[in-house]
């Protein structure tokens, strides 16, 4: 695709290209401006202070002794590995998950709006609804899934309150809430590759499988990356269902780190060691996209 | 491999797990809002109502004004997501299509404000809406709204606009259509599927936020769904009956109409797209 | 030039201020009933013309509403001059500078006088650093629940001792060999419930976290002692089912009100669902009694309930005061009772034939809400709740030995009180 720059430059007025390109992003600089600028940047300097409203609203300056205390806070590198082991695990298999089924949603049904409701329903269900569902799903009494085991004569599990099961339970709900983001993702990328391409390969004698390897997932690259780069950065901030299922437990064995920084700074009211910590998150999730921004402009080239 | 061979039943199948698994849950609250409270914690656990009713739909109408809620939730909805992907628009086709010397720099920002958690940010933003005056006005959430969508927005959209070929936008250009008009005629009809993802996404973003809402929206009368349906609860009883009902409500029309609207305008925008 | 710009401009609006109407706003709960306080606020503003007050209804439960108010009082916005907040939090809001301290308006001896009137727990957790930072509005307490027939059946009279309960739970439920009945139901799950069940055994052995100067008095082996007990009802003397890390406070209410325990310690909402749900199986056979002691111990509850206090930025403090005053006087406590079914947060009030004829229970429940105790008062109390809920919920679903869990906790209390 590395085309030289067209010829119709100069037919939009006399707008250079880099004058155009200012115009088209400033409604979104604007926006994001307004919104984002002055809270993220209070953010970042209330991480330099010592502020716990607990002690009263004076905030002293500190420089990174918030940082530090961070790196030595046994329940902050709790609720970090937990937060990477959902990334970790929730990412992947929401992409597989979401794969398969836009791939399924995506076939030449009559009728296409039963599958696309299943695709869609899981986003449109509100995170913190899914995390109580999920929940009394989980229940050890009252869910369902101890109720459809136990009819399959296996014992009754206490999914909620052991930390492994907790956890799995936990990822579970969340590859099944966000395989929906991924897949509506993917499928409106499906949506856009030609049939005559897969008829093409299928002259060249190509199977279905072959195809999909060599037609579908290429084509489907920018799009995958779109997902997986927004996934990611939703499952560091995973807050809401774990939040709702365990709230972090049983003690804080699920904790993740979103949920810790609300613990500090709305519960315990620490506002500079909350914030530092946020700065933290940003940080953490930041190397990890630049890496896959490097594979999207990789990818352009 | 002679099983694949036989693709309808298979495809069968396979529409069935896509099916079951979006719908179980859905269907779970569907249920629970046909039984009563005690009805919940019966033992064996029961699936369908062991005695269906209505009452818990009359009891949500009649303890929120929760036509009121549907209401706010719309116009907060459509609007972010009109802006939202208005402007998505325009920025993703700058970087999809212009050779911008800090494309990558631009890219980094745009993804690098959604890393924030948004409860860290709330007392700033609070103060903003406060000093402009917006406090219980739709615009301190569109706005908010517009934003934390616009990245992801954004992004899809580059995926997709990058993904179509210049000449038919050169085409039209040489036909005496501007640039934007190319945006506008060209561009965004054939990524049509991209630009409804997008709209997806925002609008879901927005039909379900709850921390903002509750916080930049609090009078009654400007209350969104989420927002009203917690309070059903009670300090320390959650009636699931009831706020099923009160989520049946506000999940199905939703999904209903973006499920047609995906199947009939988006199928037509892109068949008619790729032909043209 | 400026500053006699201002100046004018304060006169101007100091003089229109006298003839203009004083506009106040109250935030409460959506669970607190913002109908009937509308009702109460209406008697207010008819006995004083001139004072509008309106009502901001905030989320329905404790914790939304300090996610709310955080944000709002972080922000120092004088939209609200007097707030509903949970009896855990005044410490907090008086240490945040949220609140304004009722000292100023109220003179030492009339204090006094005044706090005396209220349930003597109140007087604690209000008081911090011997100044008032909030008045109560309606009161709550951890009741023991019990059924009534089953005790009759079996010729048992409510227990006075956690030992006696143990004794006469296993009798009820060897007689009864219901798989559907359990024995003792407590709150268990990762809830501020849970700090209570903590503490309640704690306080039945004479103990407590901390003594009235606010020093750390908690020793290792009662927490341990206190957490042993809850694992040892479930796992030695059987009257709990093994899943109690799982039981949040409505689901021990919704299964008892199917029948399904014998005992339960739960806070006084619970009472109105037995008697007038219409699917519950337990109408009229459930009783109220004062939590039982350790021998040598004493009786006490874990006090609940809501209070009044003024925002430190509401524009007319001594307005808002006159409010609070009025919200936390007995003749509201009344309307509160009848209206509501609040409990009274004066003994007084539970004893009025009007407030009786509306919650007959109220003269089984005042008994128990005079032994009821504070929780920790403490700016720090959500940390101290943090520790307390994660470590006694870790020993319920067998994470962690009491031994160790009463170290911790033990450890994290001794950093909080000595400042760390």
């Amino acid at each position: 695709m590395n085309k030289p720059a067209p010829k119709y430059r100069r037919s939009f007025g006399d707008l250079s290209e880099r004058a155009l390109g200012f115009w088209l992003l400033l409604p979104a600089a604007l926006l994001l401006g307004l919104i984002a600028l002055y809270p993220v940047l209070r953010l970042v300097y209330t991480s330099f202070f010592h502020l716990r409203l607990s002690e009263g609203p004076q905030a002293t300056f500190v420089g990174f002794a918030n940082y530090v205390q961070v790196f030595a806070d046994e329940r902050f590198w709790g609720a970090f590995w937990n937060t990477v082991k959902i990334v970790v695990i929730t990412v992947p298999g929401a992409l597989v998950v979401g794969l398969l089924l836009a791939l399924v949603a995506n076939l030449p049904f009559r009728i296409k709006w039963p599958v696309r409701l299943g695709l869609l329903l899981p986003w449109a269900l509100p995170l913190i609804f899914v995390g109580l569902i999920f929940q009394w799903f989980f229940d050890s009494q009252y869910g369902i899934v101890n109720d459809l085991l136990m009819r399959l004569g296996l014992p009754r599990e206490y999914w909620l309150i052991q930390p492994t099961l907790a956890f799995w339970a936990i990822c579970l709900t969340l590859i099944w809430k966000t395989s929906s983001f991924v897949a509506l993702i993917l499928l409106a990328g499906l949506q856009v590759i030609p049939t005559e391409l897969y008829e093409a390969a299928e002259v060249d004698g190509a199977s279905r499988w072959q195809g999909f390897w060599r037609v579908t997932l290429p084509l489907l690259t920018p799009a995958i990356l779109v997902a997986l780069i927004f996934r990611t950065i939703t499952a560091f901030q995973t807050f809401d269902i774990p939040y709702a299922m365990t709230r972090g437990g049983p003690g804080n064995s699920t904790e993740t780190l979103a949920m810790y920084i609300r613990t500090e700074s709305i519960d315990n009211l620490d506002v500079g060691y909350g914030s530092a910590l946020a700065v933290v998150l940003f940080v953490v999730s930041l190397v990890i996209t630049i890496i896959y921004l490097h594979y999207v402009r990789g990818g352009d080239e | 491999m002679n099983f694949l061979r036989s693709p309808r039943v298979w495809l069968w199948i396979a529409a069935a797990i896509v099916v079951v698994n979006g719908f179980f849950p859905a269907v779970w609250i569907l249920f629970t809002s046909l039984k009563s409270e005690g009805e919940l914690t019966r033992l064996p656990i029961t699936y369908w109502p062991a005695q269906a009713t209505l009452q818990n739909y009359l009891q949500a109408f009649h303890e929120q004004p929760l036509a009121r809620y549907f209401f706010n939730s719309v116009v907060v909805g459509v609007f972010s997501t009109l802006l939202c992907v208005g402007v998505a628009s325009l920025a993703a086709y700058a970087l999809a299509r212009l050779h911008l010397p800090q494309r990558g720099l631009i890219l980094s920002v745009l993804v690098g404000v959604s890393m924030f958690p948004v409860a860290s940010l709330m007392v700033p933003l609070y103060q903003t809406f406060n000093e402009l005056g917006l406090r219980n006005n739709y615009l301190a959430l569109i706005l908010p709204y517009s934003a934390l969508s616009l990245p992801v927005a954004t992004l899809t959209l580059v995926s997709f606009f990058s993904g179509i070929p210049r000449d038919l936008e050169s085409a039209a250009m040489i036909d005496g259509s501007t640039r934007i008009g190319a945006l506008w005629r060209v561009v965004m009809p054939l990524a049509a599927p991209g630009v409804f993802t997008a709209a997806i996404l925002a609008f879901v973003n927005s039909w379900d936020e709850f921390l903002l809402a509750s916080t930049l929206l609090p009078a009654k009368v400007m209350r969104t769904l989420p927002v009203g349906i917690q309070l059903y609860q009670g300090e320390y009883s959650f009636p699931w009956p009831l706020i099923s009902a009160a989520l049946v409500v506000a999940l199905v029309p939703v999904a209903l109409i973006i499920a047609l609207f995906q199947e009939r305008v988006v199928g037509g925008l892109t068949q008619g797209g790729v032909k043209g | 030039m400026k500053k006699l710009v201002w100046l004018m401009a304060g006169v101007l609006a100091a003089s229109l201020g006298m003839a203009q109407q004083t506009k106040l706003r109250v935030f409460v709960g959506g669970q607190q009933r913002p109908d009937v306080l509308r009702k109460i606020l209406d008697i207010y503003e008819k006995r004083n013309p001139g004072v509008k007050v309106d009502i901001e209804v905030g989320g329905a439960t404790s914790d939304q509403q300090q996610q709310y108010l955080t944000t709002v009082l972080a922000s120092r916005d004088p939209s609200i001059d007097v707030i509903l907040i949970d009896v855990i939090r005044p410490a907090q809001y008086a240490a945040a500078k949220w609140a304004d301290t009722l000292d100023k308006y109220l003179p030492g001896i009339s204090k006094v006088a005044l706090l005396k009137q209220y349930l003597p727990a109140y007087a604690e957790a209000d008081q911090i650093g011997g100044q008032l930072w909030a008045l109560p509005s309606f009161a709550d307490a951890q009741f023991l629940y019990y059924r009534k027939d089953l005790l009759e059946k079996y010729g048992l009279k409510p227990p006075k001792t956690w030992d006696e309960l143990v004794k006469e739970t296993q009798t009820i439920l060897a007689g009864e060999k219901n798989p559907n009945l359990n024995g003792l139901g407590y709150i268990g799950a990762k809830a501020e419930g849970t700090v209570c069940t903590f503490l309640l055994p704690v306080w039945a052995a004479g103990g407590d976290v901390a003594d009235t100067n606010g020093k750390l008095t908690l020793t290792e082996a009662q927490a341990q002692n206190a957490l042993q007990f809850w694992l040892d009802t479930m796992d030695k003397y059987k009257i709990s089912p093994p899943n109690m890390a799982e039981k949040a406070q409505d689901v021990v209410r919704q299964e008892m009100q199917q029948g399904r325990w014998v005992f339960g310690t739960l806070f006084g909402y619970a009472w109105a669902r037995f008697q007038n749900d219409a699917d519950s199986q337990v109408k009229g056979k459930i009783g109220v009694v004062p939590l039982p002691e350790f021998a040598g111990g004493r009786s006490a509850t874990c006090l609940g309930g809501w209070q009044w206090t003024i925002s430190n930025f509401s524009r007319d403090k001594a307005q808002a005061y006159k409010l609070v005053r009025f919200l936390s006087s007995a003749e509201v406590s009344k309307i509160l009772a009848i209206d509501a079914s609040n409990l009274p947060v004066l003994p007084s009030v539970y004893k009025d034939p009007d407030v009786l004829k509306a919650n007959p229970w109220f003269a089984d429940a005042l008994p128990v809400v005079l032994t009821a105790r504070a929780r920790p008062v403490s700016a720090r109390y959500p940390e101290i709740s943090d520790a307390i809920v994660s470590n006694t919920n870790a020993v319920l679903a067998r994470t962690k030995t009491p031994e160790q869990a009463a170290k911790d906790i033990l450890a994290k209390l001794q950093q909080i009180y000595a400042g760390k």
